[in-house]
């Protein structure tokens, strides 16, 4: 029994008898186990895995009604609500935070009986590229432990990618759900800005990111995406997709659609990227796409305007955490109220505390004008630049990351370097249009994946042609 | 060029204490040395894209009591208050 | 040249809910902590869900005060640090990228003088906090998140002010209106509150914060004024800051250089998307506001031929002049207005008796066809009026129990007359010289009658036997 089966698979051999949930989930555990202390992909685990699936198990051998996930085990990233469950957010201030509610997204998932398996890493506050920022030690990418597995959901993306569940909710802000997926030669999807409910998510940057699914296929993540897409009352910037079936006509291909080549995003790229990156186009090309290039200007500008926007949102998206209604164990015995914040804030790790300061400056009352709101027009410009290139292509494609995956400890000093590894992901965010990343390529042992961008809510085509990609590889399997 | 004392200043507002001064402060200057690119970006007259909502779309004006005791899962004083810090 | 202006927060205590959550909005009478939710509470993950009807009651201010309605409006955060602010950042209204808020540039008239109002905005209130414990040593700050999220609208007007009288004139005539309008009860504490700000002779403008009555902010405002003035006839500059009301010593005092530091970075909050007000909307709430007080009082006046003080107390008090609009008919309206302004007035002076009280508009209909018919005298009226009030039972049962029935009867009265006259001999002696003393026994023939002695019909039978 392969604990490398997709989500699909498993529903069918679950459906032939072929498997029980039982079995899967203590085979999943026993994994975990045997390489997880290495890969640590995980921040906690659910101790009532097993006998959640032994119900299921039960009820599923009674012929009761049970929900579509038939007990697989799904692992979320550390900064989504799960009730009763610690949520970290990968940082100390959140050290003995217990989730009182469950998020949307988990809410859904447990109806339809999927099994919440574990709490996933993440750079603390989903800040960051590589997990190296998370509180509670980095992970490791699967391919090569020495190498970053991509972040922030880089946890998320490991366990995917090393068998340790069946699929992954991560959150992607600037690329966080994209990159590790990339990185760990995994698919990861970011939805349609307001497709999935962002209540439970633990606000970064509320006006851009989105929760995302990782999985180890295509079809899996439609599979997911029906499950966690819709309206939702609780998150008022939830539009409504209609309950369009994601699934459905998956294989439609890409014959006769314009895909347009993102020109800013191939330039100046590692070799390796751009040699896979014309074989993808050659590829769409075989399949019947019209592949021309096209250029969005405002793609030099996006990294600087996303990481003001950002932390401009995140300065005050994380102002909460002032531990005196929940956080971490620190009495307050003789403190007066600026000091004792101020200390309780040391607990935040060196990139958050930049962030920190980064957010109280670009919008103050001095700098505004110089700093946010321009990043706010370029913003602006770059969603009507984009807007009019999709008048003339129905997709858009580009490597992920411009750069091969890199080794822990490589990047983790130099800040500007660091923000340019986003530099083809945060577009997608800044303009709220669907992208995902498909794994296409693996060079010296580290894998490359391409992204596909779409118009919003058209995220059915986004997977479609992403579909349409990974049929035509045949990549290894993951080396562990 | 964004001066120590300026990044000290912001950095009380948001009640940040920044005592390694200066690997903080050197990142941080370079950070937003960085978005100084936004200048160059010709961008003067930008409509301000929004998303919108019917009035109809919102929440009816319902109580609803939350159906836990919520106090009990927080941090609490005598199982009733929040305690803060002496205010000065 | 004296320029006051002010800032009212009103509590939309009239709504269900929150701003943002379903917690109710009016948290008077809940334990500490137990009208709470995730949301109003700021937990990690946590969305606003902005309150439909909300919108619609800050809109019905903005039209009763004659502002312009923007076709979107949108929020905004304040962000800054504070132990009853539960995200560190209050959801506001500010106008940012043209006018955004609920309401601008409106007007509102008082006994002659116009007042601009600069703005009305929506937002969240914080929680509370408590200080336990008598000394400084041992003070501990608690928090009570109860009213974290109650609806506010903050309206802000131009410093049109120009004496501390007319400051409260306007908050009088605001909050009847507030009250009529149906947004807010302005008895219940804390309700609506009001800071100032001051300037004279085109100097700097000081902010009054920290007061807790209208009462004392007049106080404040007129404390305020006197200090800038001997500080100008000393040449000593005014120094612009916010100040606060130091209740005790009935001065105001600097506040710490706190609020200089303040910079609230204010931006859109991206987790409510803007709501387009339709022009179509807002022409309805037009149409369905309710009536405002002057056009009531100027109702009442013309239609009904109430006197100008009557119309004025009915108008201004909704609870009043809903009794009245729910009972009168064209022959019993000044009856009834009289019977409300007059006799009730004294039996329904606080909520608890109001909200207690009995009364219903066919027991005033009843009452009032009952004196204009002469059935009851007016002092019976009110003695009836008393009883309905507490027990709300029918006019006719009251009239048998207590006995009130006019009496009518020349003779009766006369009789009783007689025995006053024999009683009072010192008073009918002094009748002579001080004929006013009349009344004095007048209101002896009523006490024996229990007040059911026409008072016209007696007065004239004592003046007549007594030959005055």
């Amino acid at each position: 029994m392969s604990l490398a089966i997709s989500a699909i698979k498993y529903v069918n051999e679950i459906k032939n008898g072929n498997l029980t949930a039982e079995e899967f989930i203590s085979k999943t555990f026993e994994r975990i186990k045997k390489i997880d202390d290495n890969l640590h992909a995980y921040l906690s685990l659910n101790d009532n895995a097993i006998e959640q699936a032994r119900q299921i198990d039960k009820r599923i051998k009674a012929k009761e009604n049970v929900g579509v996930c038939l007990g697989m085990p799904i692992s979320i990233k550390d900064n989504i609500c799960v009730k009763e469950t610690k949520t970290t957010c990968g940082s100390k201030v959140l050290e003995n935070f217990v989730a009182p509610y469950d998020a949307t997204v988990i809410t859904k998932l447990k109806a339809e009986d999927a099994i919440i398996i574990g709490k996933t890493n993440l750079d603390e506050f989903a800040m960051g590229l590589t997990t190296e920022f998370s509180a509670y030690g980095p992970s490791k990418n699967p391919w090569n432990a020495e190498y970053v597995p991509g972040g922030s959901s880089g946890g998320s993306a490991v366990s995917v990618s090393a068998q340790e569940c069946i699929a992954s909710l991560g959150s992607d802000t600037g690329g966080s759900v994209r990159n590790p997926a990339s990185f760990c030669s995994i698919v990861g999807f970011k939805p349609t800005y307001g497709l999935v409910s962002r209540f439970g998510l633990i606000s970064y940057s509320n006006s851009i990111e989105q929760i995302g699914p990782m999985t180890r296929t295509v079809e899996d993540n439609a599979f997911l995406l029906n499950i966690i897409s819709g309206l939702d009352p609780n998150d008022n910037t939830t539009i409504d997709n209609k309950n369009v079936d994601y699934l459905s006509n998956i294989d439609a291909g890409v014959e006769g659609k314009k895909i347009g080549i993102i020109s800013e995003m191939t330039k100046g790229i590692d070799k390796d990227v751009s040699s896979a990156t014309n074989d993808a186009v050659s590829q769409f090309e075989k399949l019947g796409a019209k592949i021309d290039e096209i250029s969005l200007e405002m793609v030099e500008y996006s990294v600087a305007s996303y990481y003001t926007i950002t932390a401009t949102e995140a300065g005050s998206n994380l102002a909460r955490y002032d531990n005196l209604r929940y956080g971490f164990d620190f009495d307050l015995e003789g403190y007066e109220f600026n000091s004792y914040i101020t200390k309780a804030r040391k607990n935040f790790g060196p990139e958050v505390t930049r962030r920190m300061i980064l957010g109280g400056f670009v919008p103050s009352a001095g700098h505004a004008g110089k700093y946010f709101l321009k990043a706010l027009k370029v913003k602006n410009k770059l969603t009507t630049e984009i807007n009019e290139v999709f008048k003339k292509v129905d997709l858009l494609i580009a490597p992920t990351v411009p750069i091969l995956p890199f080794k822990l400890g490589e990047k983790v000093d130099d800040p500007v370097a660091l923000f340019l590894v986003d530099i083809n992901t945060v577009t997608a965010n800044l303009t709220g249009k669907p992208s995902i990343s498909v794994p296409f390529q693996i060079t010296n042992g580290l894998p490359i994946g391409i992204q596909i961008l779409g118009k919003p809510m058209e995220d059915k085509l986004v997977l479609q042609a992403a579909h349409a990609l990974e049929k035509t590889t045949n990549l290894p399997e993951v080396p562990i | 060029m964004v001066s120590k004392e300026e990044i000290e200043r912001v950095a009380k507002l948001m009640r940040i204490e920044i005592d390694d001064h200066v690997v903080h402060v050197d990142r941080v200057q370079k950070m937003i040395e960085y978005f100084d690119i936004l200048d160059k970006a010709g961008i003067e007259t930008q409509e301000l894209i929004v998303q919108e909502q019917k009035i109809e779309n919102l929440r009816e004006d319902k109580f609803i009591p939350y159906e836990d005791k919520l106090i009990d899962k927080l941090k609490n004083y005598k199982g009733t208050y929040i305690k803060a810090p002496k205010m000065v | 040249m004296t320029k006051i202006g002010l800032e009212i927060h009103c509590q939309l205590t009239k709504l269900e809910s929150k701003l943002f959550c379903p917690c109710k909005a009016d948290y008077r009478g809940f334990e500490p902590n137990t009208n709470i939710c995730p949301i109003c509470v700021g937990l990690p993950g946590s969305l606003p869900r902005l309150n439909q009807k909300a919108l619609e009651k800050a809109a019905l201010i903005s039209l009763a005060l004659k502002c312009n309605i923007p076709g979107k409006i949108s929020f905004f955060r304040k962000n800054y640090f504070y132990p009853d602010l539960p995200k560190n950042y209050q959801i506001t209204q500010f106008d940012a990228y043209g006018p955004t808020s609920m309401g601008n540039n409106g007007i509102i008239n008082i006994e002659g003088k116009e007042i601009r109002i600069r703005r009305i905005q929506l937002e969240e209130d914080p929680g509370r906090l408590i200080y336990e414990g008598s000394s400084e040593k041992t003070q501990i700050t608690l928090v009570d998140y109860n009213r974290a999220g109650t609806p506010l609208v903050e309206i802000v007007t131009e410093p049109d002010f120009e004496s501390p009288k007319q400051v409260r004139v306007f908050l009088n005539i605001l909050v009847d209106l507030l009250e009529n309008l149906g947004v807010s009860d302005p008895v219940l504490e804390g309700a609506i509150r009001a800071d100032g700000n001051v300037s004279i002779k085109g100097g700097n403008k000081v902010e009054i914060k920290n007061v807790s009555s209208f009462h004392d902010l007049e106080k404040a405002v007129h404390f305020e004024i006197t200090r800038q003035q001997s500080l100008a006839d000393r040449n000593i500059p005014i120094e612009l800051e916010t100040r606060q009301w130091d209740d005790r010593r009935k001065i105001t005092v600097s506040a710490r250089s706190k609020e200089e530091e303040q910079d609230y970075r204010y931006f859109l909050e991206g987790d409510i998307p803007w709501v387009i007000l339709d022009p179509k909307y807002v022409q309805n709430l037009q149409k369905e506001m309710p009536e405002s007080i002057s056009s009531k009082k100027d109702r009442y006046i013309k239609q009904y031929q109430i006197p100008m003080q009557v119309a004025e107390v009915l108008s201004s008090d909704k609870y009043y002049s809903d009794l009245f609009e729910q009972s009168y008919n064209d022959k019993n309206a000044k009856e009834i207005a009289n019977i409300i302004t007059t006799d009730l007035m004294g039996f329904v002076d606080t909520k608890e008796k109001r909200v207690q009280s009995k009364l219903s508009s066919r027991h005033l209909s009843e009452l009032a066809a009952a004196i204009i018919s002469n059935k009851i005298t007016r002092n019976s009226a009110k003695t009836a009026l008393q009883e309905i009030v507490q027990t709300g039972k029918s006019l006719s049962e009251i009239i048998s129990e207590l006995d009130l029935g006019q009496v009518f009867d020349e003779s009766a009265i006369l009789g009783v007359i007689d025995e006053v006259i024999n009683e009072e001999v010192n008073a009918v002696n002094e009748i002579k010289e001080k004929p006013e003393t009349v009344n004095f026994l007048v209101g002896k023939v009523m006490k024996k009658t229990k007040g059911k002695a026409d008072p016209s019909i007696t007065l004239q039978l004592l003046k007549s036997k007594l030959g005055i």
